[in-house]
């Protein structure tokens, strides 16, 4: 049961992870190109804000860890 | 699987205990100093001959990493005059935290920043306390607090949202902890399965696919490295910035 809640734990959070991330690049990507000199500034502020993306997921990896081996 | 974690456990080499607190010199400690020494004796030998156009690959190499820092920690975020006197104090989280991420990839060495009590240290000793108490000295302890709360606020919702804002200034050390933590302990976790997988199967012709996929993370995790040492550092430089500014 534990390693079923793991998987299903790790299933949605790095579904949601993956369609914000995948996103957030793409919308950048955008940017970028409707406005090439402001590309460096995007690019800076895409990784920080997939930084913060990411720790959603990583919270939720945490969380698997702690079930996995029963705190 | 569950002795891949058994990885992670840290034994104390030279056991030391003053008081009730562990001392203890383990493998992550030693990590950590040679990842700290690295660095030093790095910038420290490329300062040696500094010259106006730089000859030895060392200079270029140490230059360049920098006015890297420079550009994105100081000029972006804080600001050229007065963030002049913050880059030693950022430079040097920068290098400690990127050379103790790489070295946990050479194998014998330990990811200090893999285990949470490092992180936490770092986020909560010492990136917390710089940033409050460098904002109470610039602007008085009541006038820092009182920059908690956004300006034009209703007088009857401005409670509510100091303490919204209080708990949020724990939440960012709390969220820089766990990012560099996980991240580290995800990335070394993948590549340990990846090797795990080769003994488990003990088949010639399923090897090489763990090798490679092994390969491929280490790549990354290279990348990750950067990236992450990169982004602890920026966001210590936005949070020293929103206490030089006086919030929002």
């Amino acid at each position: 049961m534990t390693a079923l809640a793991v998987g299903l734990i790790m299933a949605f959070a790095s579904t949601a992870t993956g369609l914000a991330i995948g996103w957030l690049a793409s919308k950048s990507v955008e940017g970028t190109a409707r406005q090439p000199e402001a590309g460096g500034m995007i690019r800076t502020t895409m990784i920080i804000a997939i930084a913060f993306i990411e720790a959603i997921a990583l919270y939720a990896l945490v969380t698997a860890i702690l079930l996995w081996t029963k705190i | 699987m569950e002795h891949l974690l058994e990885h992670f456990i840290l034994h104390p080499i030279i056991p030391l205990e003053v008081g009730s607190i562990d001392l203890s010199i383990n493998l992550a400690v030693i990590s950590m100093w040679v990842s700290s020494l690295v660095a030093f004796f790095l910038v420290l030998a490329a300062s040696r001959n500094v010259e106006l156009v730089p000859r030895s690959k060392l200079l270029n190499f140490v230059e360049a990493i920098v006015e890297f820092a420079y550009s994105n920690f100081i000029e972006e975020n804080i600001g050229k005059e007065e963030g002049k006197k913050w880059f030693p104090f950022l430079f040097s989280l920068f290098m400690f935290i990127w050379f103790a991420n790489v070295i946990g990839l050479i194998p014998g060495f330990y990811t200090a920043t893999s285990s949470v009590f490092v992180t936490a240290t770092l986020a909560f000793l010492i990136v917390f306390p710089t940033v409050h108490l460098y904002g109470i000295k610039k602007h008085g302890l009541i006038k820092y607090l009182k920059s908690f709360v956004p300006h034009g606020v209703p007088v009857a919702i401005a409670p509510f949202l100091f303490v919204i804002e209080i708990i949020s200034a724990f939440a960012k050390p709390f969220s820089l902890t766990v990012r560099l933590f996980a991240n580290m302990f995800a990335g070394h976790l993948v590549l340990l399965t990846f090797i795990a997988l080769i003994l488990e199967f003990k088949s010639f012709i399923i090897a090489p696919m763990p090798i490679l996929g092994g390969i491929l993370v280490m790549g990354l995790e290279i990348l990750f490295t950067a990236i992450q040492a990169y982004i602890f550092t920026t966001l210590s430089s936005m949070y020293i910035a929103d206490a030089m500014h006086g919030g929002h």
